[in-house]
């Protein structure tokens, strides 16, 4: 078994980088939906689970200079930009050793100590947003990527488009990260709105878009650092579409009632479902199993502090 | 004697040249009328910004907030306070958000400097003038300014300043002659200015209401009865203190407010005043509570006459 006293300089670990920050997430997302279970928050806590890959890739593609702009299920991505579960989990109990203090809360939650600037529990909030803070980049010639994320249900609100129009119209560097979990609540898309093809839509308006599917944090990576040399050589703001399922409930405990279907536990290990719309389950498929077992354990003996 | 627009685009074009790294934007503030006039012949220091953007109000106004993180300060112009309704979210959940978690001195400033319809037969849908309201909700200032000396105060200590406020003009104001009074007094957080000492009565403005005061002081002066006359601007914690001051002289506080609007700003005034000075006599002046929706003159109706005999008998008495 790899030791836990090893460092990110050790060369095992630092080959399995991505792997072991994709099982650390997954881990430390099931602490807090256990402690959702014990109703430890008072707080709407909107767990990620399913968006591991993506949330990885994204924290591997930022630089120096980067900054993220979230939504209310940010949860991935603050914890994987903290590095850590207990400022966060703190975060949540409202404690003053949280990440902001105990003043923000889950839903929005910032860090801007970890590039983390803002998030708005408000869908269609914070693409002008993110558009004012490339905009001051530019004022201020400072360098830097300004990464928005917005999901299925946020690109049907009209302020979506006019971000489109507008990041564009001033050439902004920004990556706009469509979170497509065909959920918006307990509504499915086909249950609430005839498809929108973001393809088309950013043709319309000459935005680069690029889609990314199957939750393999080692495809995701790569194109996500290509993506933002894109946006950033050609001063232009680049749409991605990720498709993911969230393998939760759409906040509190999952599961949710007695009687409730859909049952996530932390006894039943890491992977959360045997199909590819988990990303644990496809990094279990991609490499060695002792190497994943061994890993997994690992992240499973870490202090559940963080 | 210079009308009001082109003597407060002129002080606006003095003010924004002297602040750094500063943008301005909106819906064609470099082109056509330059909105009414608003925007003509601004410049901005080589490090700042002039942007004439689309139609696109509510990202225009979070657009500013994310400047204003990103410790960059803006001016958005807009053509009505109507278009910024559909702004209404940023300027209460966004601009939460950075109070709740920023250090103020980390921000840029944000202001909206904005038309306010207030001209008459603009329609159902464009005459909306109830700045207060807007900053009520959002628990932010909102300044309206109706002559030379509320705009370069304003000016001079609002704009630029981090954190976010609203500056609202009144385009009924437009062609008249710019007012040039005297203060006697400015809050320092220009929420209340008085141009008038007098002993009689106390005259409280708010919103554009102040032309209208001002004539009503001038009409109570040739009868021989003097006047402190104030105009408020909707700031949040007010501080009425040089109001009571001189309510508590007089006991006698004509209020007018022309806001279109329910909950009016004066009500918290008349509230405090009732409080603690219970015997002064109140007469207020709004707009009627039927309003017309549809295309009217949307007059602010004062019958400077009434007020004075509603006054005139109760200090003839006194006397």
């Amino acid at each position: 078994m790899l030791k836990k006293n090893k460092t990110k300089q050790d060369p095992v670990l630092k080959d399995h980088q991505l792997t072991l920050e994709v099982l650390r997430l997954r881990y430390w997302q099931l602490l807090v939906n256990e402690g959702l279970k014990k109703k430890e928050f008072k707080i709407p806590i909107h767990v990620a689970l399913g968006h591991e890959a993506i949330a990885v890739a994204v924290h591997h593609m930022m630089k120096s200079g980067d900054r993220l702009v979230l939504s209310h299920r940010n949860m991935a991505y603050n914890l994987i930009r903290e590095g850590s579960l207990k400022p966060v989990y703190n975060e949540y109990q409202l404690l003053s050793t949280g990440v902001a203090g105990g003043k923000l809360g889950s839903q929005n939650l910032a860090n801007p100590d970890a590039g983390v600037v803002y998030s708005s529990s408000i869908l269609g909030n914070n693409l002008s947003v993110a558009c004012g803070l490339a905009y001051g980049n530019e004022v201020l010639n400072r360098p830097g990527l300004v990464t928005v994320l917005t999901g299925d249900g946020g690109i049907e609100e009209g302020p979506f488009y006019e971000g489109l129009v507008f990041s564009k119209s001033l050439q902004l560097k920004m990556l706009i990260i469509v979170e497509n979990n065909n959920q918006s609540m307990s509504s499915k898309i086909e249950e609430r709105r005839c498809p929108i093809s973001l393809s088309d839509m950013c043709e319309a308006v000459k935005i680069p878009f690029r889609s990314l599917s199957g939750n393999d944090v080692f495809e995701y990576a790569p194109a996500l650092q290509s993506i933002r040399a894109l946006a950033v050589e050609q001063s232009t703001p680049v749409l991605v579409e990720a498709f993911l399922t969230t393998l939760n409930h759409h906040a509190g405990p999952t599961s949710g009632w007695p009687t409730d279907p859909k049952n996530v536990s932390l006894e039943n290990g890491l992977i959360v479902e045997k199909s590819s719309n988990d990303p644990v389950f496809v990094l279990q498929q991609k490499i060695d199993p002792f190497l994943f077992s061994e890993l997994s354990e690992q992240v499973l003996g870490e202090e559940r502090t963080g | 004697m210079a009308s009001y627009i082109t003597a407060v685009n002129q002080l606006i074009a003095e003010r924004v040249a002297a602040i750094p790294t500063l943008v301005l934007y909106g819906e064609n503030i470099n082109n056509g009328s330059h909105i009414s006039g608003l925007t003509k012949n601004l410049e901005v220091q080589e490090s700042g910004r002039i942007l004439n953007v689309g139609n696109c109000e509510a990202t225009h106004c979070g657009f500013g907030f994310g400047l204003m993180m990103s410790g960059v300060s803006s001016v958005l112009f807009a053509k009505q306070l109507d278009f910024m309704l559909l702004g209404i979210e940023h300027f209460v959940n966004t601009y939460n958000f950075i109070r709740s978690h920023f250090p103020p001195n980390s921000l840029g400033s944000f202001t909206i400097v904005t038309l306010i319809c207030d001209q008459g037969f603009q329609g159902p849908q464009s005459s909306t003038n109830a700045l207060g309201d807007i900053c009520s909700l959002a628990r932010v200032p909102g300044y309206s300014v109706t002559n030379r000396q509320d705009v370069r105060y304003v000016l001079a200590t609002q704009l630029g300043k981090p954190g976010f406020r609203f500056i609202g003009l009144s385009q009924r104001l437009f062609p008249t002659e710019f007012m040039n009074l005297e203060t006697v007094y400015v809050a320092d957080d220009s929420s209340v200015f008085q141009y008038t000492q007098g002993s009689d009565v106390t005259i409280v403005c708010f919103n554009f209401s102040l032309p209208e005061g001002y004539a009503l002081h001038e009409q109570l002066s040739r009868r021989g009865i003097s006047s402190s006359l104030f105009s408020v601007n909707q700031v949040p914690k007010q501080n009425w203190d040089a109001i009571k001051k001189s309510v508590g002289q007089t006991r006698k506080l004509i209020v007018m407010d022309d806001s279109k609007s329910v909950n009016l700003s004066c009500y918290a005034l008349l509230h405090e005043i009732e409080d603690e000075f219970p015997s002064t006599q109140k007469i207020v002046v709004t707009r009627e509570t039927n309003i017309d929706f549809g295309v009217c003159p949307d007059n602010f109706q004062i019958d400077h006459d009434a007020i004075i005999a509603r006054l005139g008998t109760r200090m003839a008495a006194r006397r």
